[in-house]
């Protein structure tokens, strides 16, 4: 089900309804977790099959763990938990991917071998609710937390509708304990969550799918190749759009969950106005990149094995973490070249990091810009589909035209999306160090009020197109 | 990625702060104004642009109206085709002139023959199918404008589903809920913008046309007959398609590639046929500069006739009955809403005619 739908309102309201209704706190959660199945099962009612998998195998797995003392056993129990979760990514997931590359190789070594057809579908969301089951019976494995005491806050916890199909990738430590005891939302949580979701929709409705989107798919789509301009206005919309896209996404979520009186963590801090990559990977998906942090980087030994060891943890985490995007050499270009970036970074702060000039705003400026202008690099590879149309990008942003040329963007589309990028700019630059919250809070009431009914007004008149969210595709 | 080692702040619970504010007051200012927007959006439409409220005619509703092959009436007569068959024909006069409430599946825009092939894939399909031929648009690679229609009525999620019906009452409610007056289409199609150095022609948008019920019978828009501006609007974007349309392949390839639509036409009229169902081929009427460029790029010798014989089926060309020219198309491509009815009733006194002539029994097209 689509946050952008109308069946979402209606399941909403019916969701919100049962949950302020007086009864006890069992039936709530019952009745949380049963909305939760019918959520996902409004998509493709089958593959509820699959979160019932992972929620028995994790929930059985995590207590033999715990109940474990010899090591050689709970390492066969977490790998039990590991093979079946990846197993089921895997095979729904990177199975064509992995036919079609060991068809490439046999080719390469000469053995005509044709790989069968994969006609399977993607799970929505399957790559979100996989690391969030996985790092349950992580943590609980590397002694972090304990196993949760009910299979229904558990189930919950796996299944929990608002970021079930797309994040923030929640920590069982951060969500069940909110399952344990009673909640219901005060007026000002349910209002401020409302508010939330009104935000995450305009970033989704109207900046991403209304503003942004017919540019960058303009771009991507052309069958010529298209001037300098062009492919930056496309890769700029693409930059807008997917963040406006995910973090619209995580804002609905958290708004949501905010209405039925739970807290999600943040999964976007305005990464626009990052300086520099670990800046931005503070700020850019940052319950992916902190799952990818503590349940690979750090186990491969992160930092602590040498500066040389560390690059190369740095990349391995950077390459899978591209891959986890989907199934494509593109995405693991895309993540190869933040790992890139970060080494770079590091290196260079190592060599220069005490200099006096950089902590000045001018520099910090220069930076901030510099980080902006290599992530859109990097956005190409992320959006086109096939390395030739990112190849040419590339060379085409990079000032290195193609022959035969052809704008495709209208006066219109130009128009909107250097309007829209400078807001998203101006946006994050004001918000760098700052909340929503604070910032909001600091606004008179009727200011705040003017806004949201402009958001509103602007996701009604927009009308949406009904387009899936992007992230829903990983 | 952050790269520190020590930090597992992510896995506390961390209750979110609510900005303080009073935060009825700044709802209760956000509703009244946002209502207060929407009514003067709404407003705009209906009175200064004289819009009404009418279906949307989006996927889900034809997926709904697909689905009834499927379900209890896989006798009925089926229309597809594109725009002109939308709109031209009356499904109550259909219905009161045979006994049979048509399904139409015809799509604006859109080339019939892939929905053709999928019909006649369909085995729960056995009724009459009423093919409509806009000849530029038989050349379209794929269905066209409405290329994912097919993919949504196999595809579609029960969240889908259910959307379609709960946004019926909004389309029926709201005038300024339609495709026409997005805010994003409304803004990109003002002539402040100027045009762009060296942008090869990029298709305008095709203005609304037809006011729809749930069955997806649509009429003619009353605006684009009694309105002048919006008139010439329309014929304009005609104009525009029909000056830039893409050169013909070269003469060989395009023979084989006819001749390949053609042998796929004859393989589906076949296989209903073998199931006990007929296939009937119409030309709806064109006139003014439409019609000179259909003459000119796909005369009837050379695709109407070639494709109805590749049938072996009847085929009803309006120039050859004065009864089915004898109609206004105001704005050069579909009949008026005023002649459809009459139009609707002489083409299926024709088509009756023809296949009892040619000894073609269904119980809907007995005289």
């Amino acid at each position: 089900m689509l946050f952008n739908s109308l069946t979402f309102l209606v399941f909403f309201a019916v969701v919100l309804a049962l949950q302020n209704a007086p009864l006890p706190w069992k039936v709530k959660k019952t009745n949380l977790l049963l909305a939760s199945y019918l959520f996902y099962a409004a998509w493709n009612p089958p593959f509820v099959i699959l979160l019932w998998i992972s929620t028995v195998l994790d929930w059985r797995v995590a207590k033999r763990i715990y109940a474990e003392e010899r090591v050689s056993r709970r390492r066969g129990w977490l790998a039990v938990s590991v093979l079946v979760n990846l197993g089921l990514l895997g095979y729904f997931k990177y199975g064509e991917f992995l036919l079609e590359n060991w068809q490439a190789l046999m080719s390469m070594v000469g053995v005509a071998w044709t790989a069968p057809d994969w006609d399977i579908v993607l799970p929505v969301g399957i790559s979100f609710y996989t690391f969030q089951t996985m790092a349950y019976s992580l943590d609980v494995y590397l002694r972090r937390a304990k196993p949760a005491d009910s299979l229904l806050d558990f189930a919950l916890f796996v299944t929990f509708f608002p970021q079930l199909v797309a994040g923030p990738i929640v920590r069982p430590t951060q969500l069940i304990p909110q399952f344990q005891k009673p909640v219901r939302a005060t007026r000002n949580q349910l209002l401020w969550g409302l508010g939330l979701m009104t935000l995450g929709l305009f970033e989704k409705i109207v900046i991403a799918d209304g503003a942004l989107a017919p540019a960058a798919d303009a771009v991507f789509g052309a069958v010529k190749p298209v001037p300098f301009s062009d492919a930056w206005l496309g890769t700029l919309a693409f930059a807008g759009q997917i963040f406006s896209d995910f973090a619209g996404y995580s804002t609905v979520a958290i708004g949501v969950a905010l209405c039925l009186g739970f807290s999600l963590p943040d999964n976007f801090r305005f990464p626009y106005a990052a300086i520099g990559f670990s800046d931005f990977w503070r700020r850019w998906h940052i319950s992916l990149s902190t799952w990818l942090r503590d349940y690979l980087y750090i186990p491969l030994g992160g930092n602590r094995k040498g500066w040389h060891r560390t690059q190369v943890n740095l990349m391995i985490t950077m390459l899978l973490g591209g891959l986890w995007h989907g199934a494509a050499w593109t995405f693991v270009v895309w993540g190869g070249l933040h790992g890139l970036y970060l080494g770079v970074e590091r290196f260079l702060q190592r060599r220069f990091g005490g200099a006096k000039i950089a902590t000045t705003f001018g520099f910090k400026l220069f930076l901030g810009l510099l980080t902006y202008f290599l992530v859109n690099l990097t956005w190409v590879f992320f959006r086109a589909r096939e390395f030739p149309t990112a190849w040419r990008m590339t060379r085409t942003m990079l000032g290195f035209g193609v022959e035969g040329s052809e704008p495709v963007l209208s006066s219109y589309l130009v128009v909107l999306v250097v309007a829209v990028t400078a807001g998203i700019l101006l946006v994050h630059g004001f918000m760098r160090n700052r909340s929503l919250e604070q910032v909001v809070a600091k606004s008179p009431w009727w200011l705040v009020g003017s806004g949201w009914a402009a958001m509103l007004l602007l996701i009604l008149i927009a009308q949406g197109s009904g387009d899936a969210f992007i992230y829903f595709q990983f | 990625m952050p790269s520190s080692t020590s930090s597992f702040d992510s896995e506390e619970v961390v209750l979110r702060e609510i900005p303080a504010l009073s935060w009825s007051r700044v709802t209760l200012v956000a509703l009244v104004l946002a209502a207060v927007g929407l009514g003067a959006w709404e407003a705009y439409w209906r009175v200064a642009q004289q819009y009404d409220a009418s279906y949307r005619n989006s996927d889900g509703q034809w997926a709904e109206v697909r689905r009834r092959v499927d379900a209890n009436e896989p006798n009925a007569t089926v229309f597809i085709g594109s725009s002109r068959t939308l709109f031209d024909i009356d499904l109550d006069v259909w219905k009161e002139e045979t006994g049979v409430h048509g399904i139409q599946l015809a799509l604006e825009g859109s080339n019939p023959l892939p929905v053709l092939t999928d019909l006649a894939n369909d085995d729960d399909f056995h009724g009459l199918l009423v093919v409509g031929i806009t000849p530029p648009l038989l050349f379209l690679p794929g269905i066209g404008l409405r290329a994912e229609v097919l993919e949504h009525y196999y595809d579609e999620t029960p969240s889908q589903r259910i959307a379609t019906r709960l946004s019926y009452p909004l389309e029926t409610t709201f005038a300024y809920y339609n495709l026409d007056t997005k805010l994003f289409t409304v803004l990109g199609r003002q002539a402040w913008w100027p045009d762009r150095p060296n942008l090869p022609f990029q298709q305008p948008e095709v203005r609304k046309l037809e006011e729809m019920r749930r069955d997806r019978q649509a009429d003619l828009w009353d605006r684009v007959e009694t309105d002048p501006e919006f008139h010439a609007i329309v014929t304009g974007t005609w104009r525009a398609i029909l000056e830039h349309l893409p050169p013909p392949p070269p003469e060989d390839i395009a023979r084989a590639k006819f001749q390949a639509l053609l042998d796929q036409i004859a393989e589906d009229v076949a296989k209903i046929r073998a199931r006990g169902g007929e296939v009937v081929f119409i030309r709806p009427p064109s006139s003014d500069f439409f019609r000179e460029v259909e003459r000119k790029a796909v005369p009837r010798e050379r695709v109407w006739d070639p494709v109805v014989g590749a049938a072996d089926a009847v085929g009803v060309h309006f120039e050859d009955y004065p009864a089915l020219s004898d109609v206004r198309t105001p704005e050069w491509s579909h009949i008026a809403t005023g002649d459809k009815a009459r139009w609707t009733r002489s083409l299926i006194s024709i088509l009756k005619k023809i296949m009892t002539d040619r000894g073609i029994h269904r119980p809907e097209m007995q005289t």
